[in-house]
């Protein structure tokens, strides 16, 4: 019998046709990739089969339980684990695995083998608070609320979105062992690499299935998408003397704690400097010293000629910036936005109408030019927001992870938007945890424990550590982090 | 210039918002048309039992007096004051009236008879006015004399003739419209920001502190002043109450609490990272400022510890300013100690909330 079998599913939100007839079944121990772009269904189709929600049309059974008739079985068999973090950000990482075994009816001492290879990890932190936990950290604690209760079936919503390479290895390692255990597990993600692991994966797109098989046909049948044509850096080598950032041994403390410490380098005009480092190793700290939002405790620096000590002011009329949070406001449409940003960095009306114009013809996004921007997909949403941040032809932009949970095709989409702002002379700053599009910046940097351990072109670094690609030599450099996360 | 621009957001978010606009209308219909009516210190409809000991002519015509009185409602008469006071302890009557044996008698030989009257006293201000009606019925019934002697003191009401509760809660009900519209709303603007992390972005753009804090607070004022027109053409509408004194003060002193809850709210927003936590501390304080101010109950009757706190509330000062200006007609003169005091806490408190908002830290 298979574990999860689905019939015709179809569900509806108003106008909107988040499923249209989807159908295909998992065998019992299966490891099942769900992958599709944002707003494709995925979370829709995770929500019918928890029994959260009712499907429209179809039927789909879980364990052999129909998800409306036998939703209390269901809730008992299922672990669910939401794309958002799920858990009690004020309560200890103890308090909250205990709180979710007591709504199983069961104790953390019970079931305490079935969690202990993922637990042990996390253990050595129980009192802490998980506000204060690592996104990595965060997603293995979640795993374990969802396994407390040993479910026979997993649902897994993106659960690696905006973790580091690292930690998403030792994630899926973690799902593997389940695996040897019996268990089903089904989870989407936008990470190739995890969708080669699974066993068989469905594509699925504006609510419906293009295709189920194993990881290797789909990726192939639908190159386009998840491997689209690499893109070309158009003009490498060819970066002015002059530098846009330089930083010598900044140092950021809190308390006792060197969140970064001590680094200097240095990035040239029209350069884009990939900043790479695993979640909690100092990065957005950094960053936050760069674009003024915070005093470094030591050392010091400039950002487009200007200190970042004294005049972080006049360093934020030359910047723009994006962040991991959305930077726009959600209730306001697409011109407004712009019109927003570009008045606060002093255009006139005039010149703002003509360059708005110019911008969504360039993007082909004048239908929308009055569309509020929470109804637009987070891919359009990204661009967007970039584009805004560098409206202002400022010198220098900042954008922390600024394409995470989206698919493959549209990160290239993204990054072509880079390029052509490198071209204008605009130094890009760029954090990510994609490895790909480490390969793309013309120099990146590699931070472990609040310093920085490598600096170069990505091809220097792959062959000075010799190693195949960057996604090696960033595992082989994170891997030496001896502070915990955070 | 950034201003406008700045501006221009924060209207079209407020008018976006499904909430905020119904609010608007309908906060200040609320307070003017259902407030007024149950913020009442007024004691009416005394529900009176009646145990008539001597069933005489002269018995009769007392309770006759108390049945007609619009003070009482007669609730019945009672065989014995026990079932009398079980009606109370059940909470059917408010009071009892015992007329005792040869009530009659004793009047005409021109002895004394004592008549009790019992009330109950859970609700004091109810129960010592009630009684207070009472026994003036029963001695203008009992001595004709003694209540010509009455009718020789004569009283004077001075401001509020009618003795109208209204024309003294109406101008303090404009401090709770204050509070909400420029205390609570632009505080939850703020860290609603914080909370989907747009603020970050508005942070690291030229933006200066003090653009940035008119933006969130100028439509709010604007709100604010267009809340209380409403406000003021509504007690004239409904109550033809109009103040007795200037309009420009009154709105002079609303913008001056508004100056106070909007800095207030401000140090708020900056110490708070969350919606629940602004919400929590700002009610912690507003209940403490509105209890202690005055609006309720009088000031000076408060321990004299608690009454030194009203040195520091400016929602105290606000309240006595406005009945000053309000009810009796006082001018610029006449307040202006609480617009000092108004004016100074407000600035002080302003000055803090600048200083907390930190762009760089």
């Amino acid at each position: 019998m298979n574990a999860i079998e689905v019939n015709n599913l179809s569900r509806r939100y108003g106008k909107v046709q988040a499923l249209k007839a989807v159908s295909f079944s998992v065998e019992r121990g299966e490891l099942f990739g769900i992958i599709g772009p944002d707003g494709a269904g995925k979370t829709t189709l995770y929500r019918i089969l928890c029994s959260l929600l009712l499907p429209d049309e179809g039927t789909a059974s879980v364990n052999g339980y129909d998800v409306v008739s036998g939703m209390k079985e269901i809730r008992r068999r299922v672990g669910y684990m939401p794309g958002r973090f799920s858990l009690y950000q004020d309560l200890t990482v103890e308090e909250n695995l205990r709180f979710f075994a007591t709504l199983f009816g069961t104790t953390i001492e019970e079931n305490y083998d079935s969690i202990k290879a993922i637990y042990t990890q996390i253990e050595p932190f129980r009192k802490r608070r998980t506000g204060a936990l690592s996104g990595g950290m965060k997603q293995k604690l979640a795993l374990c609320c969802a396994l407390v209760h040993q479910p026979s079936v997993l649902f897994l919503d993106e659960p690696t979105t905006g973790v580091d390479p690292v930690s998403r290895k030792e994630f899926w390692e973690m799902l593997s062992q389940l695996k040897e255990r019996e268990m089903t597990i089904v989870a989407s993600t936008p990470y190739l690499d995890e969708v080669r692991m699974c066993e068989r994966v469905a594509f699925l797109s504006e609510g419906r299935i293009r295709g189920i098989g194993t990881p290797d046909d789909i990726l192939t049948t639908f190159r386009d998408t998840f491997n689209p044509p690499a893109i070309e850096n158009p003009e490498a080598g060819t970066k002015s003397n002059e530098n846009a950032i330089e930083v010598k041994h900044l140092v950021k403390a809190f308390g006792s704690f060197h969140a970064v410490d001590d680094i200097s380098f240095t990035v040239r005009k029209g350069e884009i400097f990939g900043f790479l480092g695993a979640n909690g190793a100092g990065k957005t700290t950094a960053m936050r010293m760069l674009t003024g939002l915070s005093q470094p405790t030591d050392g010091n620096g400039k950002v487009a000629g200007f200190d970042i000590r004294t005049e972080y002011e006049q360093i934020k009329k030359h910047i723009g910036y994006m962040s991991q949070k959305f930077s726009l406001y959600e209730d306001l449409t697409v011109a407004e936005n712009i019109s927003l940003f570009a008045g606060i960095y002093g255009m006139d009306d005039g010149e703002i109408r003509r360059k708005t114009s110019d911008l969504l013809d360039r993007l082909d996004f004048s239908a929308h030019r009055n569309t509020l921007v929470s109804s637009l997909p987070l891919g359009w949403k990204q661009k967007l927001a970039f584009s805004v941040s560098i409206f202002h032809d400022p010198h220098v932009v900042f954008l922390d992870e600024p394409t995470g949970g989206v698919d493959p095709a549209t990160r290239r989409q993204f990054w072509k938007l880079i390029y052509d702002a490198a071209k204008q002379g605009i130094t890009v700053f760029v954090t990510t945890h994609y490895m790909d599009e480490a390969e793309y910046c013309d120099r990146i940097s590699i931070m472990v424990d609040g310093k920085i351990k490598a600096l170069g072109t990505p091809e220097e670094l792959k062959q000075k550590l010799g190693q195949p690609d960057m996604d090696h030599v960033f595992t082989f450099l994170a891997r030496q982090a001896t502070r915990c996360a955070d | 210039m950034v201003l406008k621009y700045l501006l221009r957001k924060e209207f079209t978010q407020i008018r976006r918002n499904s909430f905020l606009p119904r609010l608007i209308i309908v906060f200040p219909i609320m307070v003017m048309c259902v407030m007024p009516w149950v913020m009442n210190m007024e004691v009416k409809n005394i529900v009176v039992d009646v145990v008539d000991n001597d069933r005489s002519t002269q018995s009769q015509r007392l309770v006759h007096e108390i049945e007609a009185n619009n003070y009482f409602v007669f609730h019945g008469q009672q065989p014995t004051y026990a079932a009398a006071l079980s009606n109370i302890e059940h909470s059917t009557s408010d009071a009892i009236v015992v007329i005792p044996q040869h009530y009659s008698r004793d009047l005409v030989l021109g002895r004394t008879p004592q008549v009790l009257v019992a009330a109950n006293a859970v609700n004091g201000t109810k129960g010592s006015i009630g009684s207070a009606y009472l026994s003036q019925v029963v001695i203008a019934r009992a001595s004709p004399s003694a209540a010509s002697v009455q009718s020789q003191v004569s009283t004077l009401y001075l401001y509020n003739k009618q003795l109208d509760f209204k024309r003294f809660m109406i101008p303090a009900l404009f401090a709770i419209v204050m509070m909400l519209m420029t205390g609570y709303l632009p505080t939850l603007n703020i860290v609603g920001e914080k909370e989907a992390g747009t603020i970050e972005q508005i942070n690291v753009t030229p933006v200066s502190k003090w653009t940035f804090i008119l933006a969130k607070l100028i439509p709010y004022w604007i709100i604010a002043f267009f809340v209380v027109t409403v406000c003021l053409l509504l007690s004239w509408g409904i109550y033809g109450i109009v103040p007795a004194g200037s309009i420009a003060l009154v709105y002079l002193l609303a913008m001056l609490l508004a100056l106070f809850f909007s800095s207030f709210g401000l140090i708020v927003s900056n110490y708070s990272d969350t919606m629940q936590q602004a919400i929590f501390v700002m009610w912690f304080f507003v209940v403490m400022l509105l209890l202690l101010s005055g609006l309720f109950t009088p000031t000076r009757s408060m321990p004299y510890a608690v009454y030194l706190t009203t040195y520091v509330n400016p929602v105290s000062y606000f309240i006595e300013a406005m009945r000053t200006v309000c009810i009796r007609g006082g001018d610029m003169g006449s307040i202006y100690h609480q617009v000092l005091a108004l004016l100074g806490i407000g600035l002080l408190m302003s000055m803090w909330a600048v200083q907390s908002y930190k762009k760089n830290c």
